[in-house]
């Protein structure tokens, strides 16, 4: 009998009590961290669901997470999901308030203008549809025409209230795809056929993947389904008892993907990878065992760790920054990227590389210091647990993942914690790698160029100004959402929020690309302006932190009062919102020559051109909208 | 302890762990009204906690039936391992 009880007091369990009594002591970000290190997507249905209470209990604003109004539209019943993706979205940095729906109503709600769905103005809308919902009428034997019209038809029917949705709201969507079922009266034959009904929700799930327009998210719920085991998937019991449109088990499971999938388009998602080497890159200790000794390549520890390697090189490859953190000689470190045969990533793939016997967390910090990253946005992996521990203690805002002690299972490790989700892929994304490691050689120059005016000139920089359009406008977004520490006001805005502004004569975004000599830094700065009584005001200027110090915020500057001129502006009128991150810029008017007036920063137009000196060439953008 | 107890006892854990509450103390009369959070989602909660701390499988309508914890204790006494 003491075994049926043990269930009861579980070290997971044991993690709540104390997260419960840091926030009775008002430590709850502590508390916070404690759950997110140890509540997995899997975890008990219970335990996710007493987190979810505790920390719904807290007062608004508490943990300093970004707030969200989250709407969820559902045919089936999903109450459940609210509380464990409010949980989800907290541990991913996200504050929800969540309108759900009444049961079935997703169509009525979605037409009705005067839903409270629409006075409640959500960011976000998720569209909870399962395969019950996805009207495919063929008969057997149906023609290839007949078949390919039932699915355009289906999905047109989600898009109609795409439109519909995106007309009447500035929000980001997010639609589930459906679901295969797994009972079908024509057994095989729903998949072998094309008329079959899983054959049919297939070539549904594919085209409404690719009718998603910017602004809507496809949730891969059949992916989900999948993965849990559709035979398992729901539970007829409570499917008929409640419309529960899966198994409770699985909530978990369904909330953190889509609160990691929110997260992503909110910009929240993790930029950089920090690797250990020994038994982790490699079985073995380089230092002791040399190149011929470590294990790679030959046998099944050899082939998995060559594998974790190939995963890690194509996680490079769509953008994210790699970096190594070891206790090692540098020497012996690079060894094997150096002579052994089987090495998958080369010296070339790291941004930064850092072997020493100095404490990991001092490398890791410093690691975040050359990338101009902030701590959350690192990843960290060491087969080491007590590494791991003492980067939990000393740096909790750094994702730690637990390597088992089987290279096999490295790969679907770092997989599963899905900590590199994106909502999108930009051109600068899969470039952004080559980016922070043609950062870490302008370092070595300026090494060697003391004067900073010399290096600054050494390093050729041209900048491109331009209207946003359809390819920047992604990527400001991003930006503007994704920014920190060069945000001026914190402003954030979503895509399709930023398309609206876009569309008014009294908006104008602008990016700014640069480029130097040593590549193509790709769009790093954007304003987003509004003109009002003769005066142009600063709504959003942003900058990303990779081109700090280069006098790029001086050229942008010149920019902007072209662009006051142009206009017929008077005056440009800036703003400084302070934040937890944004110090770094609390005198930029100030420096900039900016006179204070109350809270906003103010500048006469008229004056000698251009106001600013920089060493950076490019020209000027004048005030022609380019119309989309 | 008769069984009877025994499975009070390891049904009162289930609710505590449940409800969130150390405290808490069932009786065969208990009812929903009884605990503030105990609706009709936390009751497929609990439910589906009773099944898996029992090993047993109940039917749907068995599932709409518990509505008491007496009823609940009555159901183990037949059904549980």
């Amino acid at each position: 009998m003491t075994n049926q009880l043990a269930a009861q007091s579980t070290p997971l369990r044991d993690s709540l009590k104390l997260a419960k009594s840091l926030i009775s002591q008002g430590q709850s970000a502590q508390a916070l961290v404690l759950l997110r290190n140890h509540i997995s997507p899997e975890s008990d249905f219970v335990v996710q669901s007493r987190a979810a209470r505790l920390l719904a209990k807290l007062p608004q604003g508490t943990l300093g997470l970004r707030p969200l109004r989250v709407a969820l539209l559902a045919s089936t019943t999903v109450d459940h999901l609210v509380d464990l993706l409010r949980l989800w979205l907290a541990l991913c940095g996200i504050e929800a308030e969540i309108y759900l729906a009444p049961y079935d109503t997703m169509e009525q709600t979605v037409l009705d203008p005067s839903s409270p769905l629409y006075s409640f103005k959500p960011q976000l809308v998720w569209l909870f549809s399962v395969s019950d919902d996805v009207e495919l009428a063929t008969s057997p034997n149906a023609t290839s025409a007949q078949i390919n019209t039932a699915v355009l038809h289906a999905v047109e029917r989600r898009e109609q209230l795409w439109r519909i949705l995106q007309d009447r709201l500035s929000c980001q969507l997010l639609q589930n795809n459906a679901e295969l079922p797994v009972d079908d009266p024509f057994g095989q034959m729903a998949g072998t056929q094309g008329w079959g009904r899983r054959s049919l929700l297939r070539a549904y799930n594919s085209q409404l993947a690719i009718a998603a327009p910017a602004g809507v998210a496809v949730f891969d719920l059949d992916h989900l389904s999948a993965y849990w085991g559709s035979a398992r998937w729901r539970d007829p019991r409570l499917w008929f008892h409640a419309k529960h449109a899966f198994c409770q088990d699985a909530t978990g499971l369904v909330a953190s993907h889509a609160a990691r999938s929110v997260a992503a388009q909110l910009g929240l998602s993790r930029k950089c990878l920090i690797l250990d080497l020994d038994n982790t890159l490699w079985g073995g200790v380089i230092g002791d065992d040399g190149v011929a000794g470590i294990v790679l390549g030959d046998g099944a520890e050899g082939e998995a760790f060559v594998a974790f390697q190939d995963y890690i090189k194509a996680l490079r490859e769509r953008g994210i920054v790699l970096a190594v953190c070891s206790k090692n000689e540098m020497t012996a470190a690079q060894l094997p990227f150096e002579s052994h045969p089987d090495m998958r990533l080369t010296l070339d793939d790291f941004a930064v590389f850092r072997a020493n016997w100095a404490d990991k967390a001092s490398n890791i910090r410093a690691i975040a210091k050359s990338l101009s990253l902030g701590l959350d946005a690192l990843v960290f992996v060491d087969d080491n647990p007590a590494e791991r521990e003492l980067i939990r203690q000393q740096l909790p805002m750094v994702q730690v993942i637990d390597l088992p002690d089987d290279p096999t299972l490295y790969v679907q490790s770092l997989a599963r914690a899905g900590c590199f989700e994106a909502s999108s892929i930009s051109a600068e994304d899969s470039q952004r790698a080559d980016n922070y490691a043609d950062n870490a050689r302008r370092e070595d120059l300026r090494l060697e160029t003391p004067d900073l005016s010399k290096y600054l000139e050494s390093l050729q920089m041209r900048a491109q100004v331009r209207a946003a359009d359809d390819i920047s406008l992604p990527r400001i977004a991003q930006l503007i959402n994704k920014s920190n520490q060069f945000h001026l006001t914190g402003l954030r805005l979503s895509e399709p929020e930023l398309l609206a502004l876009d569309a008014r004569d009294d908006y104008q975004i602008i990016g700014v690309r640069l480029t130097d000599r040593f590549g193509d830094n790709g769009l790093v700065s954007a304003v987003l302006l509004h003109h009002h009584n003769h005066v142009l005001q600063v709504d959003a200027w942003v900058m990303s932190c990779r081109v700090l110090g280069r006098t790029l915020e001086e050229f942008v500057a010149n920019e902007i009062v072209n662009v006051a001129k142009h206009r017929g502006c008077r005056q440009v009128v800036g703003r400084y919102v302070a934040s937890p991150k944004n110090a770094l810029v609390a005198n930029l008017y100030s420096r900039l020559g900016f006179g204070k007036l109350d809270d906003d920063w103010v500048l006469g137009v008229r004056g000698p051109e251009p106001r600013w000196q920089t060493p950076i060439a490019g020209q000027s953008f004048h005030n022609t909208r380019v119309r989309r | 302890m008769s069984n009877r107890e025994v499975l009070q006892q390891r049904l009162n854990e289930v609710f505590q762990d449940v409800f969130d509450d150390d405290e808490l103390a069932i009786f065969p009369e208990m009812t929903a009204a009884d605990l503030d959070d105990w609706d009709s989602l936390m009751h497929i909660t609990l439910v589906l906690a009773v099944e898996r701390q029992f090993s047993i499988r109940l039917k749907a309508a068995e599932v709409g039936a518990l509505e008491n914890v007496g009823q609940m204790i009555a159901l183990l006494e037949k059904r549980a391992a």
